[in-house]
């Protein structure tokens, strides 16, 4: 019984969220859920046609620049809402690395595509050895409890 | 091009099978709890799962086809390894990765988002059998028009506070008018241990409480627990993020996550971030871990003792610049200092610097980098040097790229490894590209490799203007 409690709490509040909704939600309008216009190929650049701050995303779109920065530190901005980029990428997008028993790196996937930022470039099997001792913690992020299909060839 | 959803439906299948209905006396011996309890969030996961599959079926009638769109990579790889013996496996793996989204379902603000890869061998088995796959979201997500307020109920990918999950269950995200908001997950958590006679957690739920107030303040607090065989603990997580404009183009960035089952901080990371302008972006900042806090989750043995000494901590000091000097030429640098409690494996510095010109339009870029680790022990040193070129005339695109590293203390009798990626493609539809890809390698693993993939790739999208990457 005790087990039920914590799923009858979140759908509980789902079901308070639903009966309240139309007037506890906040009336900024939300990120739509595709970007109106083409996306140019490459790295984007908000920046290039917005102002300011995202009325959805409620961050100023500088912060949303796709520039070697942002890139490293995309997941800060996710942890806090994946919106505005949901307006742009499909959900699949972020499953290329982050999956549970992925088989084939991205970089391999995307060979055909040597400009974009992609993990375990080269022969990793070597390299993995040398980035895994100095900071492991980067390693755990994907490959602590998913992602792991290949590495069960020598980690048993 | 669509050879492999039957593969990918069969191990929908699979996930129906493995992670719901067999008991779990099945599963083998768990650590630190008993083998025959059955968790109730499981039980509920077929009804929520059949839902989320079942219901766009149902309003799919209504689904104007400007609102579908699906996308299909079809990947064949070729290469060879030569075994202990003299023996040589050939390997013909064929993959396929399919996505699907149907938006406006009902005419409302309700998509259904489905994502999945199989693979079938076509030679020698490349993994554990001729065939695998894996079911990566299927899921129902309504949107509100207004305050971002969301709902996701099925198979998905959840980035929330403490929790980077993928999830069988639900999420729900609300902000109020007056900038508080409240978001709550719960569900099976969807992970892959590689530890011999351990599974992964039973469930997995928390949520988040957060402030915001738009372009000068988002914060909040979280919380995860996820039950299972984690050291003999269930995984419960305290977490807090802040981003904070400090003015005009400074911003502090920091997340912080505190582990309840080992009683003591986890992980931390503070940013500072400058964005003047639409051409430069520069940040440093400082991140810390503990090995015992941070890993105790862990499914994958190369996170524990004896692979690693858990009482080792990290703590990291970083700077990254980003900086379009010309229009299309952009310079990116990059430093990062990691020390460690413990002489082995000891104290690391890695530096790096590359240039990326965009032309064509911005359709072709060429790059060169290089990077250098710097560390106590010779065998955690190397450098390492890329270039790497696309071509895109007309319907064609060519690319090249090579990467060599130089390591300071020899791994299996070389000090160095090369890999050269070259790739050939037509688009032959707005909607059909095919290419190639030959590898080239050698390294402490390969004497000489040489590896082939041909792609297909079809993109149905029956979208209005815009669309999705």
């Amino acid at each position: 019984m005790t087990r039920r409690v914590p799923f009858a709490a979140v759908f509980g509040a789902v079901l308070i969220a639903l009966l309240v909704g139309c007037s506890a939600v906040s009336q900024t309008p939300s990120v739509p859920p595709r970007h109106p216009e083409d996306l140019p190929v490459g790295r984007i650049n908000c920046l290039e046609c917005h102002k300011d701050v995202s009325t959805g995303a409620l961050k100023p779109y500088a912060s949303f620049r796709h520039s070697r920065v942002f890139i490293d530190a995309h997941g800060t901005y996710a942890r806090q809402g994946q919106s505005l980029c949901a307006a742009c990428h499909a959900p699949a997008f972020c499953q290329a690395c982050h999956t549970r028993k992925e088989e084939v790196k991205p970089s391999t996937k995307m060979g055909n595509r040597p400009d974009r930022m992609a993990p375990h470039r080269g022969d990793y099997t070597i390299t993995h050895r040398i980035d895994g001792r100095i900071d492991p913690g980067s390693c755990f992020r994907c490959h602590g409890n998913k992602n792991d299909a290949n590495c069960r060839q020598c980690h048993r | 091009m669509f050879l492999l959803p039957s593969i990918i439906l069969v191990y929908m299948n699979g996930f129906f099978c493995e992670n719901m209905f067999i008991p779990n006396t099945v599963l083998g011996v768990r650590m630190g709890r008993p083998t025959t309890v059955a968790s109730s969030g499981k039980r509920l996961l077929p009804s929520i799962v059949a839902i989320s599959l079942v219901l766009p079926l149902l309003l799919a009638v209504t689904v104007r086809a400007a609102d579908l769109s699906a996308s299909s990579s079809t990947y064949l790889r070729y290469y060879e390894r030569e075994l202990a013996g003299g023996k040589k496996n050939t390997f013909a793996p064929l993959y396929e990765y399919l996505s699907a989204d149907a938006a406006n379902l009902g005419g409302a603000p309700v998509a259904f988002h489905f994502y999945g890869w199989g693979r079938v061998d076509l030679s020698d088995a490349s993994g554990s059998g001729k065939e695998s796959g894996d079911l990566g979201s299927a899921y129902l997500e309504y949107l509100h028009p207004r305050g971002n307020a969301q709902m996701k109920l099925g198979r998905f990918f959840l980035a929330e506070g403490v929790a980077v999950e993928t999830l069988d269950g639900g999420f729900f995200k609300v902000t109020t008018p007056a900038g508080i908001g409240i978001s709550g997950y719960g569900g099976a958590p969807v992970e892959h241990s590689i530890l011999d006679n351990v599974s992964t957690g039973n469930s997995l739920y928390g949520g988040r409480v957060f402030f915001v107030r738009p372009g000068f303040v988002e914060m909040g607090v979280s919380y995860l627990k996820e039950k299972g065989p984690f050291q003999g603990k269930d995984r419960e997580l305290y977490g807090g993020d802040l981003w904070l404009r400090v003015a005009g183009p400074v911003e502090l960035t920091g997340q912080a996550a505190y582990n309840q089952s080992t009683q003591a901080m986890a992980s931390q990371r503070y940013a500072v971030r400058v964005v003047p302008g639409s051409r430069f972006d520069i940040s440093a900042g400082y991140e810390a871990y503990s090995y015992k806090d941070l890993f105790q989750t862990a499914l994958h043995p190369a996170f524990l003792s004896p692979s690693v000494d858990n009482a080792d901590k990290v703590q990291t000091i970083f700077g990254v610049l980003d900086w379009e000097v010309v229009s299309g030429l952009t310079l990116e640098l990059a430093a990062k200092n990691i020390r460690h409690d413990k002489a082995n494996p000891g104290n690391a510095n890695r530096g790096e610097a590359g240039v990326r010109y965009a032309f064509n339009d911005r359709k072709d870029v060429f790059g060169l980098s290089a990077a250098a680790v710097t560390a106590d022990r010779d065998e955690n040193e190397y450098q390492e040097f890329r270039g790497f070129a696309t071509w895109s005339p007309a319907k064609f695109h060519f690319s090249l790229d090579g990467l060599t590293q130089q390591y300071k203390k020899e791994i299996n009798g070389k000090k160095n490894a090369t890999q050269i990626v070259a790739s050939a493609g037509y688009k032959v539809l707005s909607s059909l590209s095919v290419s190639g890809d030959l590898t080239y390698t050698q390294s402490p693993t390969f004497q000489q490799d040489y590896a082939g993939l041909l792609r297909a790739t079809l993109e149905l999208g029956m979208t209005p203007p815009g669309g999705k990457k």
